[in-house]
């Protein structure tokens, strides 16, 4: 009967120090065993950063896509010569005023980084002051229309050839909707106070987008520009007879 | 004989110091064996802070390298970013040349073919009021000589002379004023 005593005795002693023990690891006193230290250390990709980030300003060759639509004009005349801008609105089609490619002999056109461009054929419109020129060449960049014509107080964007000088890019903003001071545009055209010059007609007019909101055709004497605006554009564009092969001289 | 009474030990009197040592062997166990395990805990956790701290060593100097490589970078991309600002900007302006040079041609092109106009039309003139010099001198001619031609053909060739000679002037008065500034 003792043998079994102290048997039972030692049991419960080593029973009791689990009990103690593991309670006490259970409740958190005991501090764990370390997990074994990674062999390589993955780092979560931080929020916002990519390697891609910031790329989509960039363009093939450092000009803004602004830049790279623009073309200038050169009507060879028979008996003088003209500049004015334009612009591609896709490969193979460029938009400009009627007044740029009136009464010329040759058409010579070039682009943003001095190419020139092989023209086809040119067609004018009857009732807005716009042409539109087809090349075959393939034009570098051409930009979205926007959805809808600016309100006043949208900035604007002209991108053109002044005095058929560098490419220039000049801000403003919309002032208003006005009857065409010189009646070469059925319908409203806007007023901006974007700076142009002659040589400037021509010129796509942009959002802040970088969408084609409308085209510059003239400057009115407070030094302020007019626009065929973007709805006139797409009517003239959507119309199949709208355009009608231009006279030379 | 009286036989002295037999008094039992009480057994129940000892039973308190048995619990007592129980208790405190259960304690020495469990203290024991709670050591033993803050000792392996121990040196498990300077095993793992030693691999860490290696670790760490390791992934600092790849920091530092990944950031002078990255300093490096950086100097190159501005590097890169000023000279794509001045191919640009060299682009423009040659584009712009080119342009200006295509218009001085042709401008010039257009007043070559001006001037060879006006030359051919100043050779015709030239030609015109030779013709008509030499129609009046050979109507002087006739003159001085009258009394051996019809007085009517005389007339008649002094008209054509003199139709000659005014459409001679009307060509050169008009080259003049195409001349004029």
């Amino acid at each position: 009967m003792r043998l079994t005593a102290r048997s039972f005795a030692g049991r419960s002693l080593v029973a009791g120090a689990l009990v103690l023990t593991g309670s006490l690891g259970g409740c958190g006193v005991l501090p764990p065993l370390p997990e074994p230290v990674p062999s390589d250390i993955v780092p979560s990709a931080p929020a916002g950063l990519s390697p891609g980030a910031g790329g989509g300003a960039l363009s093939p060759d450092g000009f803004d896509a602004v830049e790279r639509m623009a073309v200038r004009i050169r009507n060879v005349g028979c008996e003088e010569l003209s500049t004015g801008s334009g612009f591609a609105v896709d490969e193979h089609t460029l938009i400009t005023n009627k007044h740029v490619v009136a009464e010329s002999e040759e058409l010579e056109v070039s682009t943003y980084d001095g190419h020139d461009i092989t023209v086809g054929t040119t067609s004018t419109a009857d009732l807005a002051d716009l042409a539109v020129v087809r090349t075959t060449d393939p034009l570098p960049s051409f930009p979205e229309l926007a959805k809808a014509d600016p309100k006043p107080g949208d900035p604007v964007t002209v991108v053109g050839y002044p005095a058929g000088g560098e490419l220039t890019v000049t801000q403003g903003e919309v002032m208003s909707t006005t009857r065409d001071p010189l009646n070469a545009n059925l319908g409203e055209v806007l007023l901006t106070d974007a700076p142009v010059e002659p040589g400037s007609s021509g010129s796509a007019a942009l959002d802040a987008k970088g969408r084609v909101i409308g085209v510059v055709y003239a400057k009115t004497a407070d030094d302020d520009s007019l626009l065929v605006p973007l709805s006139t554009l797409q009517d003239m564009l959507a119309d199949n007879t709208a355009f009608t092969p231009a006279k030379g001289c | 004989m009286t036989e002295a009474p037999v008094v039992a030990a009480p057994g129940p009197v000892r039973a308190p110091v048995r619990r007592g040592s129980r208790v405190l062997a259960v304690v020495l166990v469990a203290t024991i064996a709670v050591g033993a395990y803050l000792w392996l805990t121990t040196v498990r956790w300077q095993r793992s802070s030693a691999e860490w701290e290696e670790k760490a060593h390791g992934y600092a100097e790849e920091v530092a390298s990944l950031r002078m490589q990255l300093d490096g970078a950086s100097s190159e991309l501005e590097a890169a970013r000023d000279q794509l600002s001045t191919a640009t900007a060299r682009i423009r302006d040659l584009a712009n040349e080119k342009a200006q040079l295509g218009d001085e041609n042709v401008a010039s092109q257009q007043y070559l073919d001006y001037q060879t106009q006006v030359s051919a039309a100043a050779a015709t003139v030239a030609s015109a009021l030779g013709q008509c010099v030499s129609g009046q001198e050979q109507l002087v001619g006739y003159l001085k000589e009258a009394d051996q031609y019809e007085a009517a053909d005389l007339r008649r060739y002094e008209q054509q002379v003199g139709s000659l000679c005014a459409d001679a002037e009307q060509a050169n008065d008009a080259l003049q004023r195409e001349l004029r500034p």
